[in-house]
């Protein structure tokens, strides 16, 4: 079964390179029931990786486990039990969220009743009760946001990939999310997610990884980061930016990310 | 302050205009490839040119032994100018509802002091003179040919086209404008775009639909027979000929002609400015507002993947009226063959040779259109990629979403024609689902991944998919008139077919296993 795995996801060496190495020999792991915030600057390779994760990218090289599926040689089996959730919402314009629930339910051939029921929930947790019936033309980024969530997370996937999800999203929206991916983590459900946000992977993530130009260049909880990058202040901005050097365009220099991985090691 | 500000408002917006204008057909010709540019100059060259000598083979025997403004010559301008009037009306209304609809800079611009009202008139007069411009580049040869072998009087016919493209741009902003006064902003984008839709095409049905009634015949070309026209068209000094006058150079009447064109268009875009910074406003709130379905307590039904994909996609074709219109066109060829069965009931057996190409080159178009809009258009790629079917489930859906559509719309005209011939029906079924299948064979080929709002741009993704698509047609619709004549050089348009599709096939774009 693969939901008896103790490990959720498991990424091997694994390579991507467009016209230079977007990801470079990267590996890391995700506990079953374990929250991962995956944080890089800008074109670190976060996005590519979890592409690569869902297999909407083709990795040059490495392997990826999902729940002890090998996800390269039997992607539908992996896809049964993951949810991809893209920084920029995908929704259907001109289906209500209802409906658009109940087609993602088919995709993943869900039965009905049970679909139906989880939907219900769902929208109830976000808040979209009172519009499961309008179109999704109309609705603000946050509120498209909310559905491709409800989407991802109708057929109880084990892992969950989530790109900065809570992009678009206001404060009480952005509580709503936090708050049920919280009870899903309580509930057994492996979630890694990258986010700009430091102080929601501050506060929600029990792991936090740091990738600069394709390469993890740093891994523990906060606590462990804390001490391995001997940062003067507390807080994970100040440690994070130490990590990467500051670097907002892929983080460290080329030969930098060796260097700090052999400091953080 | 105005007084000052207003003159340099007006240039600025022409200069902006200008230069999106230019960029907008830059990349609608080459993508934005320095080389593609070249590329398509020099083929619009050539083209320009076979044009000329086109229009030399079919002037040539009318004006180099003396041209005689008699009733035929008369009904051919005055159909040309009619013609030319309803294709730039429906790009016009087309234009216009896009200006008052399309978010792009309008908030940049009502939200800055600059006076909104001179860009639309910027924009009115830049679809005007766009318009002028398209129809001169099929038209001008003509007019070039006419000069050179009748004299310098056919040149008036520049100055008519202007006047055309004029009348149809203000009669777009007057149509457009009612529509907003009697149906509402909700409903005015829809209404415009079917209509745009409709009158491009009826002039061109209606006078095959009058041939087919008058002469049996499906050529709208019979409508020109001397004998016809005496019976049924005004007398020669009839003021219903004025506009064929005016092309052939008469000055009264290109002077009050083109005089009483840009009063109207003035007049026209005058209202338009008026009015709008208040209709871009509520047309604006209408795009915020979300249409509102019953509240619905059923259950979900119990779509396997492949089922929940097919529904998907028809329900999002169904619900999307902008689609539906710009896929209409082909549907509205579809009329004169049906009239034609109609007319021909009962009588004629051997109708099925002369409708079954049209409907099969109809339906080749309208699966192209339709196979585009499931397997490129989708708005949610990542959820279909991620989902846990094959690849072979994900595009054989959208596959069968098309051929349902189509055969929803081949049945009813074959199982008509059934009525007076099987073997027509059958050929004509076999040779539309062929022309489906070639349509949406190059789809697949010549894939790219776009928002279906992309739609109208499709065919400037790839010239070579829009040729095959159009090639692949043409045989099928050529192969099932020769079947259903039981002709044996039938095997002649399906060697092309297949040459067609194999060539195809050959120059896919390399698709890469992250694509």
């Amino acid at each position: 079964m693969p939901s008896a795995s103790p490990v959720a996801l498991d990424i091997l060496n694994l390579h991507k390179r467009f016209s230079e190495p977007a990801v470079n020999d990267l590996s890391l792991t995700v506990r079953a029931g374990e929250f991962y915030a995956l944080l890089g600057p800008n074109g670190a390779g976060k996005t590519t990786t979890l592409r690569m994760v869902a297999g909407l990218l083709e990795a040059d090289a490495g392997a990826v486990r999902i729940c002890g599926i090998d996800a390269f040689a039997d992607p539908i089996a992996a896809k049964q039990v993951l949810a991809w959730v893209p920084d920029e919402p995908m929704v259907y314009d001109k289906l209500t969220p209802l409906e658009y629930l109940e087609f993602v339910a088919g995709l993943w051939s869900m039965e009905p009743d049970h679909a139906r029921f989880r939907a219900d929930t769902l929208l109830e947790s976000f808040g979209l009760a009172p519009h499961s019936n309008e179109r999704c033309g109309g609705f603000s980024k946050g509120m498209r946001q909310k559905v491709a969530l409800a989407g991802a997370l109708i057929h109880e996937p084990r892992l969950i990939i989530l790109d900065e999800p809570l992009t678009g999203l206001d404060a009480g929206s952005a509580r709503q999310v936090k708050k049920v991916l919280s009870g899903l983590v309580e509930q057994g459900v492996s979630i890694i997610m990258t986010t700009h946000i430091l102080e929601v992977a501050e506060r929600m993530a029990d792991r936090i990884g740091i990738i600069a130009r394709g390469k993890l260049v740093a891994e523990g909880t906060l606590e462990e980061l804390r001490e391995r990058a001997s940062a003067d202040g507390n807080s994970l901005e100040d440690i994070f930016l130490e990590i990467v050097g500051g670097d907002s365009e892929g983080g460290a220099q080329p030969g930098e990310a060796d260097h700090l991985e052999e400091k953080v090691a | 302050m105005s007084a000052i500000a207003a003159p340099s408002a007006l240039l600025r917006f022409s200069r902006h205009e200008l230069r999106l204008a230019w960029r907008d057909w830059a990349w609608m010709f080459s993508g934005w490839r320095n080389t593609s540019l070249r590329r398509a100059l020099i083929g619009m060259s050539m083209f320009y040119t076979i044009m000329h000598l086109i229009a030399y083979a079919v002037l040539s025997p009318h004006l180099s032994s003396g041209f005689v403004l008699d009733h035929t010559a008369l009904a051919m301008l005055s159909v040309t100018v009619l013609l030319s009037f309803t294709m730039m009306l429906s790009q016009a209304m087309e234009s216009v509802t896009r200006a008052f609809y399309a978010r792009d800079d309008l908030d940049l611009i009502l939200s800055s002091p600059a006076p909104s009202r001179d860009l639309f008139l910027v924009r009115i007069v830049m679809m005007a003179l766009t318009s002028w411009v398209m129809s001169a580049l099929v038209i001008s040869p003509f007019l070039n040919v006419a000069v050179v072998l009748g004299g310098e009087r056919w040149l008036s016919g520049y100055a008519v086209l202007l006047a055309v493209s004029l009348t149809a741009t203000g009669s777009g902003v007057l149509i457009t404008l009612a529509l907003f006064r009697m149906v509402g902003p909700q409903r005015t984008r829809l209404y415009a775009q079917i209509l745009a839709a409709v009158v491009g095409a009826a002039f061109l049905i209606g006078m095959q639909v009058v041939a087919i009634l008058s002469f049996g015949s499906i050529s709208r070309f019979v409508l020109f027979d001397p004998a016809f026209l005496a019976h049924h068209a005004p007398a020669e000094g009839s003021p219903w000929w004025f506009p064929a006058h005016a092309v052939a150079g008469q000055t009264s009447a290109v002077l009050l002609f083109f005089a009483a064109s840009v009063l109207f268009f003035a007049g026209g875009a005058w209202c338009g400015a008026v009015q709008f910074r208040r209709i871009v406003v509520s047309a604006l709130g209408v795009t915020e507002r979300t249409p509102r379905g019953r509240a619905s307590g059923r259950a979900f039904r119990g779509h396997a993947p492949l089922g929940a994909l097919v529904h998907k996609e028809l329900t999002l074709i169904a619900r999307d009226p902008w689609l539906v219109s710009q896929t209409l066109m082909q549907v509205l060829y579809l009329i004169p063959p049906a009239v034609m069965l109609w007319v021909s009931f009962g009588e004629n057996t051997e109708i099925s040779v002369i409708i079954a190409p049209v409907i099969v080159m109809a339906v080749g178009q309208l699966a192209g259109g339709l196979a585009w809009l499931t397997i490129s258009g989708e708005d949610a790629p990542d959820l279909i990629a991620t989902a846990p079917i094959s690849d072979f489930t994900r595009l054989w859906a959208k596959v069968l979403s098309v051929l349902t559509l189509v055969a929803a719309i081949v049945l009813p005209m074959s199982l008509c024609m059934a009525l007076l011939s099987v073997w027509g029906a059958l050929v004509t079924f076999a040779g539309a689902m062929t022309a489906a299948a070639s349509a949406i064979l190059v789809q697949l080929w010549f894939r790219a991944q776009a928002k279906r709002t992309n739609f109208r741009r499709r065919q400037v993704a790839s010239k070579a998919s829009t040729l095959a698509e159009a090639a692949a047609s043409i045989s099928c619709a050529a192969g099932t008139a020769l079947v259903a004549a039981g002709s044996p050089l039938a095997l002649l348009p399906v060697v092309l077919l297949f040459t067609v599709i194999a060539i195809s096939w050959s120059i896919r774009p390399k698709r890469s296993a992250n694509a």
